[in-house]
């Protein structure tokens, strides 16, 4: 509640869930949205804050075939990004939406059992202010997966022609050619038996260490042998992020038990532990410029500013009694509690990085500047 | 010369003298170096030259000064020759008169040297006379020496032949002390003439010694002389050259037996009291065997107190000997003190000792025994007060574990009321048994205890501080927070054994609630009363028992644990839930035939969780008429009752205009709070666990896309949820309002949401309930 003042706010037509930053526009603080509706029409919202800081502006809005489960910004070209969709059942919809859809130019119906999912890479016009209805020009479809996709991965460190995508099942690492708007696999690995993959991190320090998470544990893969290198044992992980600053720290988020903190080279036991959210945490993410600074999206409508340093703590872990309930109270900044739905997407600006931008499902985006509490470290 | 001092010195015989003088002088430049040849005045240095001086006079003078001056110096010129004359006679007088002496002197020496040989002669007669005398009586003089010399000689040997005879008698009269020193007088003698002359006395005395050695030996050991004889008897065994070292250590080695002996009953006071005190009737024996154990220790007082002036070299032998003891003493203690060991029976066993150090003491001050026997007791103290802790500690935790035994073994009634209970008996009782028994220890008046009072109170408190501390510990290793094995076990173990689990978290939640409210409160009080003092010492190592702390930790513990509890509930509903909507395929469901099974599913773990929270947590206060307490308003429960009977209508509606009643409814709706603060009731809790897990049903359905057959089975279920639910339920308003959301959810997440039709939805809900009925009658 104290927050929700200072939050800039903008709204999608839509239910939406994902958000990400912009990377590669140095010029402005902007975002990409999608939405999520399974019966309207879908559409891609490119959000910049204006230069005061005191709104937000729809500079494109482009239409997308499906509704939107994931949509991640190219991190080198801003007008390049990639979402992951599904087309809702291939048998049960009316037939002209169905023919709609293969009207828009649609990438890849593979036949899943039910409904269906797509990956692709888009890329916005370049005059997309002077169009009337501009359209995404489609640079790629991930077209090898065969299972439900969950997301795609970029190198988030910068000019990388590599890509991940990750379904139920498996680990596809494609390479992408802008220019002949190709993409081909370059290899692939099956996570194994009963392993549901449910989503993954490309770590920004090493370009050949991804991890993924499953239903009972992350795990770590080497790009280069698509070998699992490594694993952390934890069940119900909705989401895992790397620490922009610090290797081998990866944040995860779990449904039920909050947030962790791990050093990669001690994966038995977590570095820290924070309480999370009062229903599961859905996303976390790291600051990519304050060290320790973690922001957390929850069901229970808010988002939650963490203050968590690893490095300099790395002794207390081993808590004592006294200090442990005020530990737990201490890493908590602030809660932004000011949403009407469960809080999906959640994306630091790289930018400006006292900046987010968090997306509820009622498709609400609000920015919010964590400026006031930086001061307080 | 003498005549002419007197004369008045005028000018005119000063400067006759002066001349005179500096005749006689032998330096005569010393007299004329300052004057000036230039002037008149240097007529009367050596350097005087006369035409100068004529010069200056006629230069200067006029006529008649020239004249004057003339005549006087004519005048002057005719004293000096007079008086020269009168010194050469003078001079020559004298002359004559010593010679005259001399001559004298020579004629009265000649008569002296006739005395002198005269009496050279009569000195040498008298010498003469005297050496006549001395010889004359030398010989009788030599003779009388000899005599006396025999006479001594004749005397010893007497006493030498006289002292087997003395050393017999002095046996007789036990005299020992007259026999040692006449024996130790002969005994050069027997040195240097025992192996000829003196055989047989030697021998004969000999054997006389060697009796009294024996005897003095008998005495020495004998513990009824006194012991002033004994320790005269030990200096003239010494005296004799007997190796009184070799005895000494005899005797220690004795006494140190005796000290084993001593050790061995001291372990039997301890195994009788042990015994005796257990079944609370066996106050004689140990009296008997603390009286036996007196007496042992006073007679080894003694003895060490005769031995100490016996031989004044074996103290710090003695010293060690008493520490040795000690030590051993306290050795016992502590391991008493490591088993469960009341402090009545410690401190009848620090009483003996305090005793027994007092009389050692006694004796033996330079031993520092009683601070010795403080330092020990300090540490046996603090030991004793730890192991009770831990004792207490343990208690505890089997109350709780107990839970998991007979839960598992024989199905109680409410197994974690018991255990709660259990528990809590087990804490309070527990600790105020400690408080009473350390109570004892302060209400004694044990010189021991005394100085130890207000550490003893220190480490009461210090103690109950550390053993909530690990009580605390043990609350969270027990709840399997703290360790993921323990944890790993719940998931890997059946549903039993978790269920299990989530209970105990709840039963420790209630016990750190207890703990915070009733059990410190009281401590600190019981603490404040009977252990003063302590607390008014500041403590540099840390805190003693600081009930506000300890308060705020259990209580915070007692949040955590709840919340742990809910959400070990919750996750098990959560996984149920989780197969639920990951399983099937939702875009090609059939139609429903009737409500899913992980609604009994759902309700059975419901059931499960009301059952055990009404155990443990108190029921709130009317619940059900202030249902609006979450959201603060009562208009909001008043248009969820408007919106139950829009939604009970709307079934007649179509579908697609009940949809958007309950967005409209939604829109207008404030705004639910649905995580509000959980409270310590029944309800509250069973109402936060069931809001978390229909939370949960809403996020996996909008995870899923359906088809109009999964959405009207997501319908059913949800429908036949509500009653249920509602009526365990404290927040009516806030559960339904999260089924709503669960239904409005899965229609958004539809291809084509058309409800089921009412009657349809009506049939299938009572064929359920029927069915339900059927198998457990009782419940409804």
């Amino acid at each position: 509640m104290q927050g929700g003042s200072s939050g800039i706010g903008y709204g999608l037509k839509y239910q939406a869930r994902c958000i990400s930053d912009v990377k590669a526009d140095t010029d402005h603080t902007s975002f990409l949205t999608g939405t999520l509706s399974l019966r309207e029409e879908n559409e891609v919202h490119l959000i910049r804050l204006s230069s005061g800081g005191t709104e937000l502006i729809c500079e494109g809005l482009f239409s997308h075939p499906n509704e939107i489960w994931d949509l991640a910004s190219c991190p080198f070209d801003q007008r390049i990004f990639s979402t992951v969709f599904s087309t809702g059942s291939l048998f049960d919809i009316d037939l002209p939406f169905y023919g709609l859809k293969m009207e828009t130019g649609l990438i890849v119906f593979f036949a899943g059992e039910g409904e269906s999912y797509g990956a692709a890479i888009w890329q916005i016009p370049e005059l997309y202010g002077q169009l009337n209805s501009p359209q995404l020009e489609r640079i790629a479809s991930l077209d090898a997966h065969t299972r439900k996709i969950n997301c795609v991965l970029w190198w988030p460190s910068g000019r990388h022609d590599k890509l991940i995508s990750i379904d139920d099942e498996n680990l596809f690492l494609w390479t992408l050619d802008c220019s002949k708007k190709t993409a081909q696999v370059q290899s692939k690995q099956t996570s194994g038996m009963l392993h549901y993959l449910s989503g993954g991190a490309w770590d920004p320090h090493d370009i050949n260490a991804v991890a993924t998470t499953c239903e009972s544990s992350v795990q770590f893969w080497d790009l280069r042998t698509m070998k699992k290198t490594n694993a952390v044992e934890r069940a119900h992980i909705r989401n895992a992020n790397y620490d922009m600053k610090n290797n081998h720290i990866l944040v995860t988020a779990e449904d039920e038990s909050g947030i962790h903190i791990w050093d990669l080279r001690k994966p038995k036991s977590p570095v820290k532990e924070l309480p999370g959210h009062t229903h599961w945490t859905w996303a976390v993410t790291c600051n990519p410029e304050y060290d320790g600074l973690i922001l957390s999206a929850g069901t229970d409508s808010s988002v939650n500013l963490w203050l968590a340093p690893t490095s300099a703590e790395e002794d207390a872990t081993s808590e004592s009694i006294v200090e442990s309930p005020a530990q737990q109270a201490g890493p908590l900044l602030n809660s932004y509690s000011d949403y009407e739905d469960s809080v999906y997407g959640l994306a630091w600006s790289s930018r400006e990085p006292w900046t987010f931008a968090s997306l509820s499902y009622d498709g609400r985006v609000v920015v919010e500047s964590v400026k006031p509490f930086l001061s307080r470290k | 010369m003498g005549a002419e001092d007197n004369v008045p010195l005028d000018d005119k015989a000063k400067r006759m003298r002066d001349l005179l003088s500096s005749f006689y002088a032998p330096d005569p430049s010393t007299n004329n170096a300052p004057s000036n040849p230039g002037t008149l005045d240097a007529i009367n240095t050596s350097s005087f030259d006369a035409d100068q001086y004529m010069n200056l006079l006629i230069q200067k003078s006029n006529l008649d000064e020239l004249l004057q001056r003339h005549v006087e110096m004519a005048a002057e010129i005719k004293n000096i020759d007079t008086d020269l004359q009168m010194l050469v006679y003078e001079n020559y007088s004298k002359f004559i008169s010593a010679t005259d002496a001399i001559k004298r002197m020579k004629s009265d020496i000649v008569g002296m040297e006739a005395n002198m040989e005269q009496l050279l002669d009569k000195i040498m007669s008298v010498q003469s006379k005297s050496d006549g005398v001395n010889t004359s009586l030398f010989e009788k003089r030599e003779n009388i020496e000899k005599l006396h010399r025999t006479r001594n000689l004749l005397r010893k040997v007497q006493f030498i032949y006289d002292l087997p005879t003395r050393l017999g008698k002095c046996i007789e009269s036990e005299a020992y002390v007259d026999a040692v020193k006449f024996y130790t007088g002969a005994l050069p003698i027997f040195k240097a003439y025992g192996d000829s002359s003196f055989q047989d006395c030697k021998q004969a005395s000999e054997e006389a010694i060697s009796i009294i050695v024996k005897k003095l030996q008998g005495k020495l050991f004998s513990d009824s002389e006194s012991i002033q004889a004994r320790t005269e008897a030990a200096v003239l065994l010494k005296q004799l050259d007997f190796p009184v070292d070799s005895l000494q250590v005899k005797l220690l080695e004795k006494l140190e037996q005796s000290l084993g002996d001593l050790q061995l009953k001291t372990d039997d006071i301890e195994n009788a009291s042990m015994e005796s005190n257990d079944p609370k009737l066996g106050k004689v024996p140990d009296s008997v065997h603390i009286t036996a154990h007196e007496g042992s220790i006073r007679g080894f007082a003694e003895a060490i107190s005769a031995y100490r002036v016996i031989f004044p070299d074996s103290e710090g032998h003695l010293i060690k000997l008493a520490q040795d003891l000690v030590v051993k003493h306290f050795e016992t203690v502590e391991q008493c003190v490591k088993g469960r060991f009341s402090c009545a029976n410690l401190l009848v066993v620090l009483r003996t000792i305090w005793t027994d150090v007092l009389l050692m003491d006694e004796v033996l001050s330079e031993a520092v025994l009683p601070g010795f026997s403080l330092e020990a007791a300090q540490n046996a103290l603090k030991q004793h007060v730890a192991s009770t802790f831990n004792y207490l500690l343990h208690d505890i935790s089997d109350a709780l574990l107990r839970l998991n035994v007979s839960s598992k073994e024989a199905a109680e009634e409410n197994p974690l009321q018991v255990a709660l209970e259990a528990s809590k008996k087990a804490l309070l009782q527990g600790s105020m048994d400690v408080l009473l028994d350390f109570r004892q220890l302060l209400d004694d008046d044990l010189g021991l205890l005394v100085q130890l009072r207000d550490f003893v109170s220190d480490w009461v408190q210090e103690g109950f501080q550390d053993f909530f501390r690990a009580l605390y510990d043990r609350f969270f290793l027990l709840s399997g927070r703290k360790s993921s094995s323990s944890q790993d076990q719940g998931l890997t173990a059946g549903a039993h054994g978790e269920k299990v689990l989530a209970g105990l978290v709840l039963v420790l939640s209630q016990l750190s609630v207890f703990i915070e409210q009733t059990a410190i409160p009281r401590i600190t009080e019981e603490i404040a009363a009977s252990f003063p003092g302590g607390g008014a010492r500041v403590y540099e190592n840390g805190p003693a028992f600081v009930p506000g702390v300890m308060c705020r930790i259990f209580r915070s513990a007692g949040e955590r644990l709840l919340h742990h509890y809910i959400n070990m509930r919750t996750q098990k509903v959560s996984t149920l839930l989780r197969k639920r909507f990951t399983t099937p395929n939702w875009v090609k469901h059939k139609e429903p035939r009737e409500v899913h099974m992980f609604v009994d599913l759902f309700l059975q773990e419901l059931k499960e969780t009301t059952s055990e929270v009404k155990q443990i947590l108190p029921q709130g206060l009317e619940r059900k008429h202030r249902r609006s307490d979450s959201n603060g308003s009562t208009a909001s429960s008043r248009s969820n009752q408007l919106r139950d009977d829009k939604t009970n209508r709307s079934n007649t509606h179509k579908a697609r205009s009940q949809l958007l009643e309950t967005h409209l409814a939604k829109l207008f709706k404030q705004k639910v709070e649905i995580f509000t603060k959980v409270e310590r009731t029944q309800e509250s809790v069973v109402t936060t666990a069931v809001k978390l897990c229909l939370k949960s049903l809403q996020e996996f359905v909008r995870l899923q896309t359906f088809n109009r057959s999964g959405f009207q089975q997501i319908q059913l279920d949800i429908q036949f949820l509500r009653t249920p639910l509602k009526e365990t339920v404290e927040d009516e308003a806030a559960v339904d309002f999260l089924l709503d959301e669960v239904i409005v959810a899965a229609s958004e997440r539809c291809l084509d949401p058309i409800p089921l039709e009412p009657p349809i939805l009506d049939r299938l809900i009572q064929a359920k309930l029927a069915k339900w009925k059927e198998k457990n009658p009782i419940t409804p």
